[in-house]
């Protein structure tokens, strides 16, 4: 408990300490959401359900540049190897970067929920913020996932370009911007089969008040091993390579 | 004995970097580890501090194997001194280690003791190449640990720094702990071990006391010009271009008393210490061969 407040107390620390990448990481779903989404939203469920799609993002953003690109900056990093050298398990300092991440979404999606109930009808009742929550972490965790095998597969030079080549399109085809009945045909067809949209059609039930579609969670939990295995299998190739 | 390697190979990429080295470090005793650039000392080290595992042989910290986080409560390691956290403040990174030992030393001691508490609050990455080092060097002792590991410990420091720190060394001997230290520099491992062991191509190549040690790796270069090539029992090795030689000796003494003993018309002598990557490439590379 000791070590794992020591690390987790670092990372914040440090994340402060550079307001460089901790602004413009919070504020750039809030800033997308007040220029292309917030404009068109007229009625409650509109702004409810559009709402619900933009703290997805926010937690998108969050999760997977912090492990992706964070992940793939420590690679090359001494101080990694230093601390693997301390009598710890990696755990505590793996622990801590999750903790710093979940922080930095749930301030990233609190952003968004302040900059939507100030520009549109937002309005949802607090029995629906549970399952919101729920939603929100599971895909984080996915994200997460998918950040750190991107990190371990390609050289942390690559990391930062290829992670926004994922990032962006993924968002989109997702559904994250926009409904997917106003994508193109063809997104509309490929979007079902994407990470993004599975977790979207958990947030919007959550954020709607249905029911959810069990084959959803599946879906969702499934693209959580898959890229969680990779991570592993990444990881492992990674120090094979190096020790 | 506190850290023992047992004919340990480990192969990097396609370099072997140990080949068969075995070596106890005992209760107590400041080992140094010398050799050139490339020797292996680097990844020995990583050995025993449990980054990297072997491919064959044994490696043991405490009776138990490095890799297993506990074994490694009675370690304390320098980072390299180029990869402090970059945001953190001295007092952090220092904190953040000792966090994770059950007796650390108290932070304001360590501090002091290697000149840092000037320094406490500014961030590590303001923080001079020297002042770096010396924290790098702090954090190995904040665990208070009974061995200390010390990788190249006074590369780029200046002399004063280098004798302020050397004297920390030994007083944390005192105090009865065991320290490794890896140097390439064999004026550091005469002024401060009680062993020497020269690695070289993956090799143990020889080991003693520090004397024995620098009488054996230990090389001066003669140069001057004659117009025949001298005939001395005490060089290790001549060269020749033209009318100008360069000896290699072990005793530059010695053969100077010959060489005017000899008879032969000379002139330009100079007499230069040699260091030890140049001794290597010299005349110990050819033995390590043999």
């Amino acid at each position: 408990m000791k070590l794992l407040l020591a690390h987790t107390r670092a990372e914040l620390l440090a994340l402060l300490r550079s307001p460089g990448f901790l602004i413009p990481t919070m504020l750039f779903p809030s800033m997308f959401f007040l220029m292309f989404a917030a404009p068109n939203l007229e009625g409650t469920a509109a702004a409810n359900y559009t709402t619900g799609s933009f703290m997805a993002f926010a937690v998108f953003t969050v999760t997977f540049f912090q492990f992706g690109v964070g992940t793939a900056s420590e690679r090359d990093n001494p101080w990694s190897s230093y601390v693997r050298t301390l009598p710890a398990p990696p755990l505590y300092r793996n622990l801590a970067k999750v903790l710093t991440a979940a922080l930095l979404a749930l301030l990233a999606a609190l952003a968004l929920v302040i900059t939507s109930s100030l520009t549109t009808p937002l309005n949802v009742p607090l029995s629906r913020w549970p399952r919101i929550f729920l939603a929100l972490s599971a895909g984080g965790v996915m994200m997460g996932m998918l950040g750190t095998a991107l990190a371990f597969l390609v050289s942390p030079k690559a990391a930062l370009p290829l992670a926004n080549l994922i990032y962006l399109p993924l968002a989109y085809m997702g559904g994250m911007w926009m409904p997917p009945r106003f994508l193109p045909e063809l997104v509309q067809k490929l979007s079902p089969y994407l990470p993004t949209r599975q977790w979207m059609e958990l947030v919007w039930p959550a954020i709607g008040g249905s029911g959810w579609d069990a084959s959803h969670w599946l879906a969702v939990a499934g693209f959580t091993l898959a890229f969680a295995l990779l991570a592993g299998w990444a990881q492992r190739r990674d120090e094979r390579i190096r020790f | 004995m506190i850290a023992r390697l047992e004919n340990v190979h480990k192969r990097l990429g396609r370099v072997q970097a140990l080949a068969g080295v075995s070596l106890e470090v005992r209760e107590g005793e400041l080992l140094a580890l010398l050799g050139p650039n490339g020797a292996g000392k680097t990844t020995l080290v990583s050995l025993l501090v449990g980054l990297r595992a072997p491919d064959r042989g044994r490696v043991e910290l405490g009776g138990r194997d490095p890799r297993r986080p506990e074994a490694r409560r009675i370690l304390g390691v320098t980072p390299q001194s180029t990869g402090f956290p970059p945001n953190l403040r001295v007092v952090e990174v220092v904190e953040l280690v000792r966090a994770h030992y059950p007796r650390p030393l108290a932070t304001a001691a360590l501090l002091e003791r290697f000149g840092l508490s000037g320094l406490a609050t500014r961030s590590v990455s303001s923080l001079s190449g020297g002042q770096a080092r010396r924290l790098a060097v702090a954090l190995a002792f904040a665990g208070n640990p009974r061995l200390a590991v010390l990788d190249e410990p006074t590369t780029g420091l200046d002399v004063g720094s280098r004798r302020a720190l050397w004297s920390q060394i030994r007083r944390f001997r005192e105090e009865g702990g065991t320290v490794l230290l890896t140097t390439h520099y064999l004026e550091e491992a005469e002024e401060l071990a009680d062993r020497v062991v020269v690695l070289a191509r993956g090799r143990v190549i020889s080991s003693g006391s520090p004397a024995e040690i620098k009488r054996r790796v230990g090389l001066r270069r003669v140069r001057l010009r004659a117009e025949r090539p001298p005939e001395l029992p005490a060089a290790e090795k001549i060269e020749r271009d033209g009318e100008r030689f360069t000896i290699w000796t072990h005793d530059s003494d010695a053969l100077v008393r010959q060489l005017v003993n000899s008879g032969l018309e000379f002139s330009d002598l100079e007499v230069t210490p040699v260091s030890l990557e140049e001794a290597f490439l010299a005349v110990l590379s050819e033995e390590v061969k043999s």
